[in-house]
This record gives structure tokens, C-alpha cells and sequence, in this order.
């Protein structure tokens, strides 16, 4: 198990262990000896007979506090088992009752919410009348609007998620919906938030019956022994300390395995800084990559990559998800998190990188002109007002009207094409030698598409940096670069210049991707081309080239052998055994033209 | 065979006084066992137009005929997948209630949109992009719909894999006659799949008619420059 390599997942499992021998073996093991009444052993201190003393009628402590571990964690359990009834029916009727219910019952809970548990919990002890399952109760019940609050939220997100629409669609009832769709996909923050919940009740049971209100004599719980014990503790102090211990530590139990709880649902992990990248200003090159190889334990989504782009050369790095070239990307900019790991050499001058999703790399909660200006404040010691002058000026470079308006706005203020602009002039605060653009436009909309895409023509022009373009859309890489690297199953499988790529490349898989992006000029009575199967994933052991599967042109040698990059004359080069010669003419074959193989790679599929 | 009709379709979005009209007097017919493109960039309002033809979002104003029977295929198969519910489990979801064998239902809608039988005990996030797309298509036509919405179902997926999904909603328009409204940005791609085009801009239809007409000679400025816009490879 891979939980228990960690502390956490050790210190969860000792905790339940002995939760569990308390709850279940204290009665058994203790349950006479806390009953038994020595009338010569009266309110004793610490003894050999009795490492805690002994209580008013002569009863070993040590033993009463063993014994009233079931009796406490149970009435602690019951407590929440009630808190979570109540909470989930409360929380889960709003997302399928009508507005009007859903708003009432909502604004019941934000009622609720707003007093302070203990206190709902003392009146409704006082209300229940004594004894422990009133006390349960009372503290479940005073439990229920913050977790009826947790599971409102956490319904209302999920009841957002396209899947519940889709449901609404096709006329899925509203009971199925809570039961079948909503409730499982928040199961896992509520187990969490309910272990935590245990140990809150546990302290609340403990305080109710330390105050009388909770279990009455003659059954005792720990909060019961700790009122006693306190009666004496200058007599004494063990006869108090040794249920207060019980209680901290089961109380600690169920933290730490919510905690745990939380790790493993939560994918909570520890991040720290990755490595294997060197960033010095280098005079030649603008990117060394060399032998670059990014692991995930068995998996290797990145196998051994290496390229060089010259100063001011636009390269553009295509494939298919999973091929690899979002990871090299990250890893260019040092950005590869734990676990994965990175070896290999990069050397490449001060890089600014531009991200997908605009909204999501820049802060919601600044204005973007701070933003921008950060990077001066912080790397290049400029005094806030130079460094505010400096970023209305790159606004202005990337073609945003009314800059200094733009700056005093917050992102979401902005457009898509807007923010991307915006990512691109803070890239620009510096003197980056190096862009790399991951995916840039796949966010936005055509017609920006093309403005961003000429924006970083000319801030590549005008700076002088190189950009790296990372792309699935090859008509995209072919508008900007000059030289494409075409990656597959984490090699780079052929690099060319963009002519070549437009005039018919080598390799046997860029044809196949050409072929299958559908144009302005496409025969539409024939199916598009596709390629058949698909790409080995990370994990799998790869033996000969990784496209052979899918090559009309694969062979025995293609299985067995990897085929090595092989430099070309003229500039870029291929890894193929058997790649295409001769130049011009369409990409490859439509699926039509060749015979309906059941083998063929490129038939139509169905 | 039904059309579907749009008349005079307003929708807002939002309450009060920050309400916004998405979509400003829509009209629009696809014509019965026919394809018709809705393209236009983001927030243009075509999603919200689909959106309203299956009821998840309120008509201001307007009618939209029919008034039932319309299934929706979603952008992205991430999220529209419960990914705690098998594929099978799905699918079967959808099917009607008077349909008597279920599970020999299930296995024909996966064969009709090629996955294999065993693909109905997987959950969504053992399937790859393309697959779930699939998934998601069986649904929607397991519901028996008259009319199929399609909204960005390939936008999220690989080049590769959106002609073998383009291909699959092709054939299957042709072989059960389903009307369809194909929404996409890419001019391309629904070129390939569409007999009329509508361009919408800013919650209107600004031009439509069959789609080499008005791709090869757009009368609206804003057709044309979604056309200049277009990536092209040399």
C-alpha cells in the first residue's frame, strides 16, 4: 500500500488500531474492575494497585476511563451520524426541490449557520432532558447546519457539471438525480469533513457531561470522570488527567484519519520545486534541449527529446494529446511537478511562457497592471511607479486601446483575447530570449486566434526572442513558425521546415495527422481520413518505432527496431525506417483509394 | 422526421437589472433529415441557443418547435459523463421505459456508435477522449430523439480523432434521417458535415443558406471575416 510509506498513512493507521482496541476491548477487558466498589481503597492517589487512584466509592480510575471508551466514542458516532442525516437531507433537497423551496430552505440553513454550535447544543440538551442519547442528539442536531451548509455547496457545484444537465435532458427524475448523480460525486469530501466531525463531538460530548448535562450516573463517559476527577484534582490530579488524556487522544485519532482521509481523496500532496533545468543567459543558442526525459515512476510520457532553436527563430512543437509536448514545454520552463522527474540537459536564456487558459494564469484578485509590473518589481528592482509606467507601456506594445484603463482593471474584466494579450506583455516586462507559448489560442475564438498568433510574430520580431509554440493544430503552427518538431508517443518523430510540411513530409505520421484535418477544400463526399488505433500510452514498453502499429509502411524491422533520428541534408531530419522520398503531390492516399484492408491504418472507421 | 424550428427566440440570462439578453429574436429552420451549421465565435450565443431548444434555459420570448424529443450531445465528454456511473449504466439511463430488453438495447447503441459490448462495465475515465465522445453520443441516441443538438462535440478532441467522430455523426445522420443543428467555430469542420450553414453574431442570425453558397460567397462582412480568419496550412 502506498498510503502507508507515508506518516500520515502510518500515524492513520496506529490511530484506528487503537480507536478500535479502546472501543472494542475496554468494556470487555475493564467493565468488572469499573464497577467494583472497594470500600477500603476511598479516593486514593497513585498507587501500584491503582496507577490513577481510585474514585469516591473505592472504583480504579484507570480502569473506569478504559471502560467508557465505547460508551464515549459511541455516543460521539451516534452524534454524527446524526449531524450527517440531517445535514445531507437538508443540504441535498435544495438542488432538487423548485426554486422557491431551494431559496427558503437555503436561507433556513444560512440562519441556522450563523449561531454558534455549543450553544444550540446546551439549549437542546436542556430541551432533550438528561442522559446520553439526548445528549447525542442534541450535539448531531446542533451539528447539522454547517454540514448541511459543506453538502449545499458541494451540490451546487456538481449540479453546475454538464453531466447533471445532461441527465436533465434526457428527463432523468429528481430523486434518481440526487441519488444517482449528485450524492456519489460528493461523497468524498463528506467522509472527510465527517471523521473531523468526530472528534468535534467527541470534545462536545465530553464538555456536555463534564457540565452535567450529558450522561448521568450511574453510567459514566469521560466527560462524566473528568467533572468527578476534577472534584479532587488537588488530591488527586491523575483521577482528572487520565480521562482528559483519553479524550485528546481519541480525539487526536479521528483528526488524523479525516486528515488521511483527506490526502487520499483529496490528492493533497506535498509540492515542492522541480529541477533538471539551468537558466543562464546563454550568446548562442536561444534553447538547448538535450536527451530530455520526463518520468512519472514507470511511466515516461517523454523519452529522450533533444532540439536546439536558434535567437529569434519561431518553432513550432505539434502532436497529439498525449504525445509529450506540453511536458516538454513545462519542462523547458522548469515548471514539471513532483513526482515527476526530469533529467537530461536544458539551457535556455530568460523564458516567459504563455499558457493556455488565460483566466487561470493570471491572479483574479489583482489588477492586471500589478500584475504585470510585478515581474519588474520583483526581478529587475524597478521602483513600483517605473515599474507601473514600464506596464502600460507593454499593454500598449501589444495592441490593447486605453492601456492605462486596462491596467486598473481585474481579469475577468477582460475579454479572452484580452488576457492573452495581457499574458504576452507581462512575458515582455523582462528581455525574454525565449517565448514558449503552450496552446495559446486553442481558448479563443478564430478570428482572435489570428491576432494573437501575429502578435507574437512581432513581439518575436521587434524583441528578437525565439518563441517555442506549442500546438495540436498544425494550420496554427504553420502560421507562425518556420521550422515544426513533430512529436509522437514522447520522441520527436520528424523535423521540418514549414514548407516541407505544407509540400509533403517524410514521415509517415505527419502525413497521416495532415491528412486527417479536415480543410476549405476537402471532398465532402468522402470520409475524412483517420488513423486507425492509437498511441501507445506512457506506461507501455515500446520496442522498435511507436507509430509501426499504425504505418501502412511498417514493417518486421519497424516492430522490432527503434529507427534513429537521422539528420537531413538540408536541415531537420526523421526517425523512419521507410520514410516518404518524393515531394509534392497530396499528403497521403484518402481512405477511398486504397483497398478496404481490414488492416489498413488509414481505412474508415466505424 | 421532424424540423426543428426556432421563431422569434429571446433568451436572458441573469435577473434584474443585470439581466442581458443573450439571444435576440432567433429564427431559424432546420429542415427535417437534415444537417444545418450554427457557427459563430464564443458567446455568440449559439450555445445558449441549444441550451434553450432542450429546455435548460428559459425563453424570454418565442417558441421553438418541437417542444420535446430533442437530445443534446455536449462539448466536452469529461464533464458530461457522470464519473461515477459504468458507460453501460449510462447509456441505459437514456433508453425509454417501454423498451423491453435493455441491456440488448445498450449493446446496440455501443455497436452503433462502434464501441465493444465490454465497454459497458468501464467507467468514463478508462476511456480515452474520442471514446467518451462516442459514449456520449449512444446516449443521446439512445432517447430515440427526432432531433440531435450537437455542441462543440469535437472542439475538445484531437485531429485524429475528430474524423473518426465527424465520420460516425455523419453516418449516422444519413442512416436514421436525423435532423440535426451542428454547432461548431471551426468553418471547416462543419462545412464538412453541414447541408445549410447559419452564422450568428452577437445573439443573431446575421446570414444562412446552403452551405457552398455561403461559404464560397458570403454576403454578411462578419461571414467574411470568420472565413479570412481561418488557419490555413501554407
Amino acid at each position: 500500500m502506498r498510503g502507508l510509506k507515508n506518516p500520515l498513512g502510518i500515524a492513520a493507521l496506529v490511530s484506528l488500531v487503537f480507536l478500535l482496541f479502546m472501543v472494542v476491548l475496554g468494556p470487555i477487558l475493564w467493565g468488572e474492575e469499573a464497577v467494583r466498589t472497594d470500600t477500603m481503597a476511598l479516593t486514593q492517589g497513585v498507587s501500584a494497585a491503582h496507577p490513577m487512584g481510585t474514585d469516591g466509592l473505592g472504583r480504579d480510575v484507570l480502569a473506569r476511563v478504559m471502560a467508557a471508551s465505547r460508551s464515549s466514542v459511541g455516543l460521539a458516532l451516534l452524534a454524527t451520524a446524526v449531524a450527517v442525516a440531517g445535514g445531507l437531507l437538508l443540504g441535498a433537497l435544495p438542488a432538487v426541490l423548485g426554486r422557491r423551496a431551494a431559496g427558503l430552505l437555503n436561507g433556513f440553513v444560512s440562519l441556522v449557520v450563523a449561531f454558534p454550535g455549543l450553544l444550540i447544543a446546551l439549549v437542546l440538551a436542556v430541551v432533550l432532558g438528561s442522559g446520553g442519547r439526548s445528549a447525542a442528539f442534541a450535539i448531531g442536531l446542533a451539528s447539522v447546519p454547517a454540514f448541511a451548509r459543506l453538502t449545499q455547496t458541494l451540490a451546487a457545484s456538481v449540479a453546475g457539471r454538464d453531466f447533471v444537465a445532461a441527465a436533465r435532458v434526457l428527463g432523468v427524475g429528481r430523486a434518481r438525480m440526487l441519488f444517482r448523480h449528485i450524492l456519489p460525486n460528493i461523497g468524498e469530501p463528506l467522509i472527510v469533513q465527517a471523521t473531523l466531525g468526530a472528534g468535534g463531538a467527541l470534545l462536545a460530548f465530553a464538555a456536555l457531561s463534564f457540565l452535567g448535562l450529558g450522561v448521568q450516573a450511574p453510567d459514566y463517559d469521560w466527560g462524566l470522570l473528568l467533572n468527578e476527577g476534577l472534584n479532587r484534582v488537588y488530591v488527586n490530579p491523575a483521577a482528572a488527567l487520565a480521562p482528559g488524556i483519553a479524550v485528546v487522544l481519541a480525539g487526536l485519532a479521528f483528526n488524523i484519519l479525516g486528515e488521511y482521509a483527506a490526502q487520499v481523496f483529496g490528492g493533497r500532496d506535498t509540492i515542492a520545486r522541480a529541477e533538471g533545468r539551468s537558466a543562464r543567459p546563454v550568446p548562442g543558442d536561444a534553447l538547448i534541449v538535450r536527451d530530455l526525459r520526463v518520468s512519472f515512476g514507470p511511466a515516461v510520457p517523454v523519452k529522450g527529446v533533444s532540439f536546439t532553436v536558434a535567437p529569434g527563430e519561431r518553432v513550432g512543437l505539434v502532436g497529439e494529446s498525449g504525445s509529450g509536448k506540453s511536458l516538454t514545454a513545462l519542462a523547458v520552463a522548469g515548471l514539471v511537478e513532483p513526482p515527476g522527474v526530469v533529467t537530461g540537459t536544458i539551457e535556455a536564456g530568460e523564458t516567459a511562457m504563455v499558457f493556455q487558459d488565460p483566466m487561470t494564469s493570471l491572479n483574479p484578485a489583482l489588477r492586471v497592471g500589478t500584475q504585470i509590473a510585478e515581474v519588474a518589481t520583483t526581478h529587475q528592482r524597478l521602483s513600483r511607479r517605473d515599474a507601473a509606467r514600464r506596464a502600460v507601456a507593454r499593454l500598449a506594445d501589444v495592441h490593447i486601446g486605453a492601456p492605462a484603463r486596462v491596467a486598473g482593471q481585474y481579469p475577468h474584466e477582460l475579454s479572452g483575447g484580452m488576457r492573452q494579450r495581457a499574458m504576452i506583455a507581462m512575458g515582455l516586462m523582462g528581455a525574454p530570449r525565449l517565448i514558449v507559448a503552450d496552446e495559446p489560442t486553442t481558448a479563443l475564438d478564430v478570428t482572435v486566434q489570428k491576432q494573437i498568433l501575429d502578435l507574437l510574430r512581432e513581439a518575436s520580431t521587434t524583441s528578437g526572442a525565439a518563441v517555442l509554440l506549442i500546438s495540436h493544430d498544425l494550420a496554427v503552427v504553420a502560421q507562425l513558425c518556420s521550422r515544426v518538431l513533430v512529436m509522437y508517443a514522447g520522441v520527436i518523430v520528424e523535423d521540418l521546415t514549414t514548407e516541407r510540411l505544407v509540400a509533403g513530409p517524410a514521415h509517415p505520421y505527419t502525413r497521416a495527422l495532415l491528412a486527417s484535418v479536415p480543410d476549405m477544400s476537402a471532398d465532402r463526399s468522402l470520409p475524412l481520413a483517420t488513423i486507425h488505433g492509437r498511441m501507445p500510452s506512457p506506461a507501455e514498453p515500446v520496442t522498435g518505432c511507436p507509430f509501426a502499429p499504425r504505418c501502412p509502411r511498417a514493417d518486421e524491422r519497424c516492430l522490432t527496431a527503434m529507427p534513429p533520428f537521422t539528420s537531413a541534408s538540408g536541415g531537420g531530419g526523421v526517425a523512419c525506417w521507410h520514410p516518404v522520398r518524393e515531394t509534392g503531390g497530396g499528403p497521403v492516399t484518402r481512405p477511398d483509394e486504397e483497398a478496404p484492408d481490414e488492416e489498413d491504418p488509414m481505412r474508415r472507421t466505424r | 422526421m421532424t424540423a426543428l424550428e426556432f421563431h422569434g427566440v429571446r433568451v436572458r440570462l441573469g435577473r434584474g437589472r443585470r439581466a442581458v439578453d443573450v439571444v435576440h429574436g432567433v429564427d431559424l429552420t432546420v429542415p427535417a433529415g437534415t444537417v444545418t451549421g450554427l457557427v459563430g465565435t464564443s458567446g455568440c450565443g449559439k450555445s445558449t441557443l441549444a441550451r434553450a431548444a432542450v429546455g435548460l434555459v428559459p425563453l424570454a420570448a418565442g417558441r421553438i418547435a418541437p417542444a420535446g424529443g430533442v437530445q443534446l450531445v455536449f462539448q466536452d465528454p469529461y464533464s458530461s459523463l457522470d464519473p461515477r456511473m459504468t458507460i453501460g449504466a449510462a447509456v441505459a439511463e437514456a433508453v425509454p421505459r417501454r423498451v423491453r430488453d435493455r441491456a440488448g438495447e445498450v449493446r446496440r447503441l455501443l455497436d452503433l456508435v462502434g464501441l465493444e459490448p465490454e465497454h459497458a462495465g468501464r467507467l468514463p475515465r478508462h476511456l480515452s477522449g474520442g471514446q467518451r465522445q462516442r459514449v456520449a453520443i449512444a446516449r443521446a441516441l439512445a432517447a430515440r430523439p427526432g432531433v440531435v443538438i450537437a455542441d462543440e462535440i469535437t472542439s475538445s478532441l484531437d485531429v485524429s480523432v475528430q474524423g473518426m467522430v465527424l465520420n460516425l455523426i455523419r453516418e449516422l445522420q444519413r442512416e436514421l434521417g436525423l435532423t440535426m443543428l451542428f454547432i461548431s467555430h471551426n468553418l471547416a469542420v462543419v462545412r464538412y458535415v453541414s447541408d445549410r450553414v447559419a452564422v450568428m453574431d452577437a445573439g443573431r442570425i446575421v446570414e444562412s443558406g446552403p452551405v457552398d453558397d455561403v461559404l464560397s460567397a458570403p454576403r454578411n462582412p462578419y461571414t467574411r471575416a470568420l472565413l479570412d480568419s481561418v488557419p490555413k496550412l501554407g
